[in-house]
This record gives structure tokens, C-alpha cells and sequence, in this order.
């Protein structure tokens, strides 16, 4: 079997006095859906962030495709072909959907007007487009601000900025948590098209169903540590629960 | 398309061009031959002039969000050590009234770099930074001047960039700050720089995690503040002859008034220099309208901030009805 | 629709106050005293809210009504220069038959002014600008010969010896320069005097009276100060008040407003060398009329000054300057 395409292992961060994640350990696979799964506090967002360049780990190491790397940034996570849909979304929202798509990546005029920064909007304006059609992300106005958009509408263009820019995993932190019903059946469709264009996905969510629908593997943390690794289809949701609360532990962990 | 149109039909730029507009109409009608007449609308723009240079500055600075209140006393700061400088020099050609210009640059690019420096390294809030090098750069100034105005600046200065005009009509000051607007409103608007300042004010964490270098993008900032309010101390040394310092108190909260009546959010995220450019005008044709118009002078600050108060509710409505949570 | 409703209501309100502005003075065409000249005059202050400027204008109001002309009366809220030419640009774009002006600055008003002088006469009255050749007549006190009276009034009061000091306005200003100068000239070299110098209120009460506290932090042994101007002895004499030294330390006066006659009279405050400013106004519209009515006009008046002390005060009660007309 392929060596993972990225792995954490025995991951320490702290928070002040909040030991936030101790010694945890997380594994994605090329082409999977993988979900990570946990109670509230159980470090699930810590880590994401620490895989994304946001937070440094105090100990432990990461290692790419086989090699040990840091993720000092989140530029750093990018050139790895690491891109997240965090919690917040982090959109700005008095900006228009292509802004946000290519933010802190704007794509400049060609020549000298190009070395000086000068933008081309029209290029992105239609290469956001063309990512919401693919994707099929429903917004009208592709020159609104951000901020006018519904929920789902912003958390499409919140992955479509991942999966437009993503090289090989696409992290996403409760995706569906703020939606309603159609619109997280639209979020777990775009889910599994992007596993099918051949990007890793690791989804983070409170939702066992949708944990059950669209997920290859599930990774559960409790505490800080991993505790238990299960295949979907091998499993159930009172499997799960259980390995959340702690009344069930897994050998495959750690 | 139709989309686009319609908000830029709503947008608070074109209400407050729409304001402005309707006021010179108002003043024509009421008086034709005094208000509406070239030499009036000339002395308007150049009274009007230093200011929007000021004031161009603080659009980049609230649109990230911050404010910078220390842009009048480092006006009087570059204005001093400028005049300073040319006193020193021999002869008043060209070149003196050069080093001037870049002296003035210097010094107002200066303290907008360490207001900058301060307020992201520091990690102090902007209102609070600004507020100490407004002090600190008034302060040097009294000290350098003894608290007495410099009032020796070489004649060519005055005569020709004071009160001279471009093709016997527009007046050069004047026309620097049109300079002045459409070089940074391009920048604003149709560059990478730009957008990075709109990202940021708008969602400060959102551009750091997009990988944009933040600290060194309000550094930035911060520094055109400053370099723009050592160009305007230049040209008021070249407009009255003298470094005025004890009238620019309330230049921060002028250029403040004109940035937000242009449509420009406290919140950041949102402006335009257009705006700016409209914001300066509203309180000078009120100024000068009421004047021709024998209106008392209290009136005049009564209208001005009715004027704010209106153009910020209509901002906020926009954003209510418009913005969803 | 809404919307479009504020901008028009908006334009129609500034429309409308400034409509109502013009029925102050004069109550446009009705029937004139006597010669009905119909001239129409602006009166701009050195700065609005000061008595001085204030009792200037009701003697010109006065002698306005007696030849049948119109007098408008405006002016800056600050005795700045930045502040009052847009004022001084905006009364010339209503091109008034004649324009009475106080100058802030000697250098800076000079463009303005001039400009100004194309199309309506000028008088320059109380202080006056450096090359004064556009206007029709200058009339002030002789503030040489003020500062000198004030100057031997002081050491009258001190016994001729000791500690003395000036607080001054601003340089630039002509008429408190030449006080400052008469001062320097009555005390100077005098046995026994010594002369501190003078210090700058920037004519800011508040200033004032720090400057005063400051001095006697330094110079415990102080005897007098003069006061060059009403804002200015208003400070000195709170400064005074503030640190307890009310019975050490004389003070002479320039100006004689509401609150430096209570400070005469509850004695912090020893004698008061009061212009005649209403007698300023009356000439200069009388000036101003015979300009237009191309007769000679006198190019330099000038005014008498009083000395008031706690025993005149009775006597002297038409000397004193008003708070309103």
C-alpha cells in the first residue's frame, strides 16, 4: 500500500495552560475522503490548523508524500498543494466572490503593467465562473460583495477558492454546520466530485450521517490524541458515538 | 450586467455625488453671478486642495480599518523641518525649493512608517498611536520653531507654486492634488496593492491566511499617510508663506469627515478616492455657498454635520438591507 | 424613492437657510436715511467671537445706517490665516461695493486680499498686511505708542523696578507686534528692570495662563506682565489666579472686554489700555464711502487709546468694548 500522502504524528500544541492537542496523530491517503471526527475540544480544528500552516506544533512532526516537512505558514501549506475551508470561511466580505477566490494570488496583467501590480480582473472574474459551473456553486452576481451572498452560497465559494487552488488535500472544517438542508446536500455532492477529480479530502463534522455518506475512513480524536481509525463501510454510527465519548477504543489508533 | 449597474446606482458614491451636486445647484440658483462663476469655483478647489491631498491618505488607512489622527501635526512637522531647510541652503532656485519638497517627503514618510511599525509590531490599536505621534510630531515642531512660525520661504515657492497656475487657469496646486488623487486612486482600485488594502480591512485573519504579509502591507499604509501629510505641509508653506502652526488642530478630524462623507466605512473593507474627492468638496461649498450667501458662520457647522450624519445613515441602511448575516 | 426624496429635501433645506441668511442686515431695499448711497459693505473680523471685532463692527453698523449702506459682518472661529482666505474668497466672489478687513497674517492674506481688490474697495483696519498698496486707507490704533504707554503704565505700578515680561499673540500679527515693540522701547534699559522677553499665546486664553504659571515657576520674583491682546490678558490674569500670585504681580492689559473689566475691578488686573474700536469701524466705512464716492480717502488713520483703571472705570463706561451691539 501507498505510503500516506500526509501524515501528523504525536502532534503537541498548547494554548497558554490549554494543552490543546497531545501527542495526536492524523493520516490522509491520496484520493480519499477522510473524516475527523470528535467531541467538542478534542482538537479536531487545532489540528487542522496545524496541518495548514496556521499554528506551529511545540512537538511532533509532519511528513509529506514520505518526507518530513514543516508548515511554518499557510504559504507554505499551499506550495504542498494543502488548502483549507476553515470554520469562519475566511472570506472578506465588503470583497467580490473572484476577489476572494484569488486572494493573496491575483492574477495581474501580462508585462510591464503586470510587474506593477496592476490586476486583471475580467481573467478572474472568468475563471471564478468557470470554477462555480464546475463545481456547481449558484451565485448570480459574480461582482457582489461576499457579504450579500446567502450561507451556502458563501461556503461554495469558500471551496471552490480550496479546490480551485488545491494541488492534493483540501481540508474543511464543518462545511455543513450553518446550512440548511438542500444546501448541505449541495456541499456533499461538490464533496464527492472533488474526491472523483482526484483531490484528498478531510472532512471535519459533528454530522454522523453525512460522516457515514460521503466518507472512505474515519480518524477519531478525543482529548487531544487519536483513539480509534475505522473504515466506513466497516462500521457504524454507534461505533463512532462511541469512540468519541471514550467508551470504545480501537487498536488501529495511535 | 444590469446587476452591477444597479448597485452602482445605489452605491454611496453616487449619493454623495449626488448631494454635492445638488448644493451647487442650489447656491447657483440662489446666487448666480457670485457663486457660479470660474474665479469662485478656482478659489473653492484651492482652498480645497491641501486638504483632499491629506485626505487621500486616510482613505488607505480606513479602508484597513484604523485611523491615523496624527496627519495635521505631522503636516506642521514637515512643513517646519522643510522650511528649515531651504532657510539653510544658499539661494532660492529650483533646487533649494527641491530639497524642500523631498525634505517635507522625508519627514512625513517617517512618522507614517513609525506609526506603522508601532501599531503592528507594538501591537498598539491605531487611534492610540496615532494620537501620541500627533503630540510627539507637534511637539518637535514647537520645540525646532521656538513655538514661533517660520515665515521666510523662498519667494519662487510661493509665487510659483502657491499662487501660480498651469496654462494661466488651473492653479498647480490644485492640480497636484488631482495628481495626487488619481495616482493613489488607480493604485487603490486597479492594483494588487489595493485589493490587499480592501482584504484587509475587510477581513484582517482572511488575508493573513491567504498569505498576504499584513504587517508590511499596514506599514505601507501607515507610510502614505505620512508621505502624503509631508506633501501637504510642503504645499501650504507654498500657499501662505508661512508653517501655520497652530491651524491644523483639527485637520485629522477634517480629512475624517471628507473620507467618510465619500462613502469610505469606519469598519474598513469599503471606499473609494472618488468619494474622498466628493467628501472634501461637500463642507467647502457649504463654507463658501453660506458665506456668499450671508449665512452665519455657526450655521455652517451645523450643516456640515447634519451632512455627515445623514451620508453615514444612508451607508448603514445600504448595508442593512443589502448585506445578509 | 425614499432616497431621492432625502438628496432633494437635503438640497432644499441648505437652499432654504441659506435663503434666510441675507434678511439680517440692512432687510434689503427698503427706504435708506439719508444720501441712500446703497452701498453694500462686508465687515471680516480677525476672528468671530471676540469683542474687540465685535464693538468694530457695531461702530460701523452704526455709521452704515447713517449713509444708507448695507454692512455684512463674518469672520474665521480661530485668528488663523488657513481659516479666514477662504472666508476673505468667498466674500470677493460676491464682489461687495467695499470689503473691510481685519488681515491674520502680513504675508498670507496678501494674495487673497488682493484678489479681492479687483472688484471691491479695500480698507485695511486694525492690523494691516506688509505691502498694503491695494487698499483705500489702513486705520488703527497707534500700537506703538500703546505698547509704550502700557510699557511706562507697568512700571508706574511696580515701583519702576523688578521683573517684567510681554505675552504676546503671534509674530506676523502688525498691530501686536508694534505693542510688543512700544513695550520693549518704555522698559528697556531702565535701572533696576528687568526684561524677560515676550512668549506666544497663539491668542489662546488657556496658553496664555500656562505661559504665565510657567514663567513664575521659573521666575518666582516676577512684578509685571503686559498683555498684548484681550485673549491673551485673559489668560495671564486666570494664570495669575491659578497659582495665588494675584497681589505680587501687576498686570497691564491691551483691550478692554466684559471679562478683563472684571478682572479690573476685582483688582487682579491693575489698568486696561483700551483701543477705540467702534471709532475703527465708523471710519472705516466712512473711508470705504468716499472711496466709492471718488473722493480723496486718507491713506493712514490713526486711533486713539484710553488708559482704564479701577478709579476711571466710571467714567470711562463708552470705552469699553460690548459682547453684542
Amino acid at each position: 500500500m501507498a505510503e500516506p500522502l500526509l501524515e501528523a504524528r504525536g502532534i503537541v500544541k498548547s494554548f497558554g495552560r490549554v494543552q490543546a492537542l497531545r501527542g495526536a496523530s492524523f493520516t490522509v491517503n491520496a484520493g480519499e475522503v477522510v473524516a475527523l471526527i470528535g467531541d467538542n475540544g478534542a482538537g479536531k480544528s487545532t489540528m487542522v490548523k496545524t496541518l495548514s500552516g496556521v499554528h506551529a506544533p511545540d512537538d511532533g512532526e509532519i511528513l509529506f508524500e514520505g518526507r518530513p516537512v514543516s508548515i511554518p505558514s499557510p504559504v507554505a501549506a499551499r506550495e504542498l498543494g494543502i488548502e483549507t475551508v476553515y470554520q469562519d470561511l475566511a472570506l472578506a466580505p465588503d470583497l467580490e466572490s473572484s476577489a476572494n477566490l484569488f486572494l493573496g494570488r491575483e492574477a495581474v496583467r501580462p508585462g510591464l503593467l503586470g510587474k506593477l501590480g496592476f490586476l486583471d480582473k475580467a481573467a478572474m472574474r472568468r475563471r471564478t465562473e468557470e470554477a462555480f459551473t464546475t463545481l456547481g456553486v449558484g451565485v448570480q452576481d459574480p461582482t457582489a460583495a461576499v457579504a450579500t451572498l446567502s450561507g451556502g452560497q458563501r461556503q461554495g465559494v469558500a471551496v471552490a477558492r480550496a479546490v480551485t487552488w488545491a494541488g492534493k488535500v483540501v481540508f474543511m472544517d464543518e462545511p455543513t454546520a450553518a446550512l440548511g438542508v438542500v444546501q448541505t446536500r449541495n456541499v456533499l455532492d461538490l464533496i464527492k466530485r472533488v474526491r472523483e477529480s482526484g483531490l484528498a479530502v478531510v472532512l471535519i463534522s459533528h454530522n454522523m450521517p453525512e460522516v457515514m455518506e460521503v466518507s472512505d475512513r474515519v480518524e477519531v480524536l478525543r482529548l487531544g490524541e487519536r483513539v480509534a481509525r475505522f473504515t466506513t463501510a466497516d462500521t457504524s454510527m454507534e461505533q463512532l458515538v462511541g469512540a468519541m465519548t471514550g467508551a470504545l477504543r480501537n487498536d488501529e489508533a495511535s | 450586467m444590469s446587476a452591477r449597474w444597479q448597485r452602482l446606482a445605489t452605491g454611496s458614491t453616487t449619493w454623495i455625488i449626488l448631494i454635492l451636486a445638488g448644493l451647487i445647484v442650489a447656491f447657483s440658483v440662489l446666487e448666480p453671478s457670485s457663486f457660479s462663476t470660474v474665479n469662485n469655483a478656482r478659489n473653492l478647489a484651492t482652498n480645497a486642495a491641501i486638504l483632499l491631498v491629506v485626505s487621500v491618505g486616510m482613505t488607505f488607512v480606513i479602508i484597513t480599518a484604523g485611523i491615523d489622527l496624527s496627519v495635521g501635526s505631522v503636516l506642521v512637522f514637515a512643513g517646519v523641518v522643510s522650511a528649515k531647510a531651504m532657510n539653510g541652503m544658499d539661494g532660492d532656485g529650483a533646487g533649494v525649493i527641491l530639497v524642500g519638497l523631498v525634505v517635507a517627503l522625508a519627514a512625513g514618510l517617517g512618522w507614517g512608517v513609525l506609526n506603522g511599525l508601532l501599531i503592528t509590531k507594538a501591537r498598539v490599536p491605531s487611534l492610540i498611536v496615532t494620537l501620541g505621534t500627533l503630540g510627539m510630531a507637534l511637539g518637535l515642531a514647537l520645540i525646532i520653531t521656538n513655538g514661533v512660525d517660520i515665515r521666510e520661504v523662498p519667494p519662487k515657492l510661493v509665487t510659483g507654486i502657491g499662487v501660480g497656475r498651469a496654462f494661466g487657469e488651473i492653479p498647480w496646486l490644485v492640480l497636484i492634488a488631482v495628481g495626487v488623487a488619481i495616482f493613489f486612486g488607480v493604485l487603490l482600485h486597479a492594483t494588487r496593492f489595493g485589493r490587499h488594502t480592501y482584504a484587509i480591512g475587510s477581513n484582517e485573519e482572511a488575508a493573513r491566511r491567504a498569505g498576504i504579509a499584513v504587517d508590511r502591507h499596514l506599514i505601507a499604509v501607515y507610510g502614505i499617510s505620512g508621505l502624503l501629510s509631508g506633501l501637504a505641509g510642503f504645499l501650504s508653506l507654498a500657499r501662505f508663506a508661512t508653517t501655520t502652526i497652530g491651524g491644523h488642530a483639527t485637520d485629522n478630524l477634517q480629512a475624517i469627515a471628507a473620507v467618510v462623507l465619500g462613502g469610505t466605512s469606519l469598519f474598513g473593507g469599503i471606499g473609494t478616492v472618488l468619494g474622498t474627492v466628493v467628501g472634501v468638496f461637500i463642507p467647502a461649498v457649504l463654507e463658501n455657498g453660506f458665506v456668499i450667501t450671508g449665512v452665519e458662520a455657526f450655521w455652517r457647522d451645523v450643516a456640515v454635520g447634519a451632512v455627515l450624519i445623514a451620508a453615514v445613515y444612508l451607508d448603514q441602511l445600504r448595508r442593512r438591507t443589502q448585506y445578509r448575516d | 424613492m425614499r432616497k431621492w426624496a432625502a438628496v432633494l429635501l437635503l438640497a432644499l433645506a441648505a437652499g432654504t437657510v441659506a435663503a434666510c441668511g441675507d434678511d439680517d442686515e440692512g432687510g434689503g431695499g427698503g427706504a435708506s436715511d439719508s444720501g441712500g448711497s446703497d452701498y453694500k459693505m462686508t465687515l471680516i473680523a480677525g476672528v468671530k467671537g471676540d469683542e474687540f471685532y465685535i464693538t468694530m463692527n457695531c461702530g460701523a453698523q452704526e455709521a452704515a445706517k447713517k449713509i444708507g449702506a448695507t454692512l455684512e459682518f463674518q469672520g474665521p472661529d480661530q485668528f488663523d490665516a488657513a481659516q479666514q482666505t477662504p472666508i476673505v474668497d468667498a466674500v470677493a466672489a460676491k464682489s461687495p461695493d467695499a470689503i473691510l478687513i481685519a488681515p491674520t497674517d502680513t504675508k498670507a492674506l496678501f494674495a487673497p486680499i488682493t484678489q479681492a481688490a479687483q472688484n471691491s474697495k479695500i480698507v485695511l483696519v486694525d492690523t494691516t498686511l506688509d505691502d498694503p498698496s491695494m487698499a483705500v486707507s489702513q486705520i488703527a490704533s497707534d500700537n506703538v505708542g500703546g505698547g509704550r504707554t502700557a510699557g511706562e503704565t507697568l512700571l508706574d505700578l511696580i515701583g519702576g523696578k523688578g521683573k517684567v515680561m510681554v505675552v504676546n499673540v503671534k509674530p506676523g500679527i502688525s498691530t501686536t507686534d508694534q505693542r510688543g515693540q512700544g513695550f520693549e522701547e518704555a522698559v528697556k534699559g531702565k535701572p533696576g528692570v528687568e526684561y524677560l522677553g515676550q512668549e506666544y499665546s497663539q491668542d489662546d486664553p488657556a496658553k496664555a495662563a500656562a505661559i504665565v504659571t510657567a514663567t513664575l515657576a521659573k521666575h518666582p520674583d516676577l512684578k509685571g506682565i503686559f498683555a498684548a491682546n484681550l485673549f491673551s490678558a485673559e489668560g495671564a490674569a486666570s494664570g495669575l489666579r491659578q497659582a495665588g500670585k494675584e497681589d505680587q504681580v501687576k498686570i497691564v492689559g491691551f483691550d478692554a472686554g466684559p471679562k478683563q473689566v472684571e478682572d479690573l475691578e476685582a483688582g487682579i488686573v491693575q489698568a486696561l489700555i483700551a483701543q477705540q474700536p467702534a471709532e475703527i469701524g465708523r471710519l472705516g466705512v466712512e473711508q470705504a464711502a468716499a472711496a466709492l464716492d471718488g473722493k480723496e480717502t486718507r491713506p493712514e488713520i490713526g486711533t486713539d487709546f484710553e488708559v482704564i483703571t479701577k478709579d476711571n472705570l466710571a467714567e470711562k463706561q463708552d470705552a469699553l468694548y460690548k459682547p453684542s451691539c
